[in-house]
């Protein structure tokens, strides 16, 4: 997907209602639950089959950099009524070492997670070896800022841009509402290539 | 790792075990507020009783916990779905209006009230004391309840992140660094015994008082209790308390043994008056807490571990002596500590004490 590359302040861009995004190219993305299978512990495999999950199945998504950060914005629909115990959220997927997004990594082709979750006081930077197999790094801290109007989500992450043109990204989200957490979660089947593109 | 290995890797701990006597519990829930002034007082915890007293029979904290499932299927050794209980379901960590009854100018009129709406409200103990049956037979007893750091931890096995673990002393612990939050835990557990902390978004349950268990000192509910009523020592240890009221006298039995987590905290069973017919006389076969309903917490075992503690007690009675009751009765009170008889009171920074 193209990466726009922005003069814009960061303030700007870092409001997923700012107008800026309305310049930067957005592309719509098919979803598909991280199979049950690959569940990474017996307990979540057996009380979940049968029990649909990940059915959010199209998501917006834009990139853009500016002054050496990464910029992406992930807008999807929810219209369900929110779960008091689970709250909705999203995550950017980064590859780094030929790990499979469908699976959210493995153990040895773990992948990075730029992770925000509704009512965190903060998003996450999480390394990802499977399904819910994740541990929290402290380095390369993402900021996200998100918006709920219109029963649409719109998240914008920002991070370091280390190199856009060589990075794929993926996009994987949880509905709060049905209970989805950990590896419950719908996700892009395959990597997203960043194509670095000068100027909008 | 799945439930069959966690079996045969729990059976080679050393375990620490905890025995409650029923008998002796007087409900103070000086437990529950020894063990919430030292560990539940952060953000997020005000909700939170890793250990917890209750009224039985009763809903019980979380409410209606005996109905939410989790644990073990024992014909296939698969594990059972569990509800994850809710923040409603604990209840309380209300907060009072106590500006306006100390400060208020409303003396004799304002009284303190939780400052919830008064539907649904519910806390630990919400229950108390209206246990079951009619007048004149109407009954109830307390039961103590924490963390069963059990032989077979499912909420270990649920974790997808790892953030559970069982140490060598049999104790079941959780990285709060390496927690996500996810609460499958929560829904394994067929105890919901695992509170969750909304602000800091991980699971939260009973660490065994570990600091103070590494120090010698034992933990804060069993250190505590002015009942007497708690002894703590290692189950694989045959000269502890606790393996004598388990394995020798058989008088102190899991709860819901049949989830299947190999729990290692015992009870030993309430024994209870006999009824009282309608002309007043009394039935001296039925006790007034129905034996069915003893069966239903501990198991078939639980008649043998009546009748033993009323063998022992005709026997004194008819001025014989018995060990197990001198045992229960705790005479010499270090015995309850196990091998965790250091004060305290005496620690000194670097962690050495003497004990008292």
């Amino acid at each position: 997907m193209k990466v726009a590359q922005l003069a814009t302040e960061p303030a700007e861009l870092t409001n997923p209602g700012s107008p800026a995004w309305a310049e930067v190219p957005a592309i719509e993305v098919s979803l598909k639950p991280v199979a049950l299978a690959a569940q990474p512990v017996e307990y979540i495999r057996e009380t979940w089959a049968g029990r649909p999950y990940g059915q959010t199945s199209r998501a917006t998504v834009s990139a853009a950099t500016a002054r050496d950060r990464l910029y992406v914005r992930v807008e999807w629909e929810d219209d369900e009524e929110p779960n008091r115990e689970f709250q909705d959220a999203a995550a950017v997927v980064f590859d780094g070492t030929g790990g499979d997004v469908a699976t959210l990594g493995s153990a040895a082709h773990p992948v990075a997670l730029w992770y925000w979750e509704h009512g965190r006081q903060a998003p996450l930077h999480l390394i990802s070896r499977g399904p819910g197999v994740v541990s929290k790094d402290s380095t390369g801290a993402p900021t996200a800022a998100a918006v709920l109007a219109d029963k649409r989500w719109a998240v914008v992450f920002s991070g370091p841009a280390g190199g856009v043109g060589q990075r794929r990204i993926g996009v994987a989200l949880w509905n709060g509402s049905n209970d989805e957490r950990g590896g419950l979660a719908a996700v892009t089947p395959e990597w997203l290539p960043l194509e670095s593109e000068r100027g909008v | 790792m799945t439930t069959a290995e966690a079996t045969t890797t729990a059976q080679n701990l050393h375990q620490l075990a905890w025995v409650f006597d029923l008998n002796k519990c007087i409900g103070c829930q000086t437990c529950s507020v020894a063990c919430k002034v030292l560990w539940t007082r952060d953000d997020g915890e005000k909700h939170q009783w890793w250990c917890s007293v209750n009224t039985m029979p009763g809903l019980g904290t979380p409410k209606a916990w005996e109905g939410m499932g989790g644990g073990v299927d024992m014909a296939t050794g698969k594990p059972r779905p569990g509800h994850q209980p809710t923040r409603e379901e604990f209840g309380g960590g209300f907060d009072y209006n106590y500006y306006e009854v100390f400060y208020g100018g409303t003396a004799g009129k304002a009284h303190l009230e939780p400052q919830a709406p008064r539907e649904n409200r519910w806390a630990m103990n919400w229950d108390e004391d209206q246990g079951a049956g009619e007048w004149p037979n109407s009954y109830y007893f307390y039961l103590p309840r924490m963390c069963n750091h059990c032989s077979n931890p499912v909420c270990m096995q649920a974790c997808p992140t790892g953030a559970l673990s069982k140490r060598g002393d049999g104790l079941v612990l959780r990285d709060e660094e390496v927690c996500m939050g996810d609460r499958f835990c929560m829904e394994a557990c067929p105890y919901k015994k695992i509170s969750f902390n909304y602000d800091r978004h991980v699971g939260q349950q009973c660490i065994g008082c570990f600091p103070r268990i590494e120090a010698g000192v034992a933990p804060a509910c069993v250190r505590q209790c002015p009942g007497r009523a708690v002894f703590i020592g290692y189950l694989d240890d045959k000269s502890s308390k606790v393996n004598q009221l388990i394995n020798e006298w058989k008088v102190a039995l899991p709860l819901h043994a049949e989830a299947g987590t190999g729990p290692n905290v015992y009870y030993v069973p309430p024994l209870s008056p006999y009824r009282l017919n309608p002309d007043m006389s009394i039935d001296y076969e039925t006790p007034r807490i129905p034996a069915e309903y003893l069966e239903s917490l501990f198991g078939r075992e639980v008649h043998g571990a009546l009748a033993t503690l009323k063998g022992e007690m005709d026997r004194v009675r008819e001025g014989g002596k018995s060990e197990l009751l001198s045992t229960l009765i705790a005479y010499h009170w270090q015995e309850l500590l196990g091998p965790f008889t250091v004060d305290p009171a005496t620690l000194t920074p670097n962690g050495n004490g003497n004990s008292q």
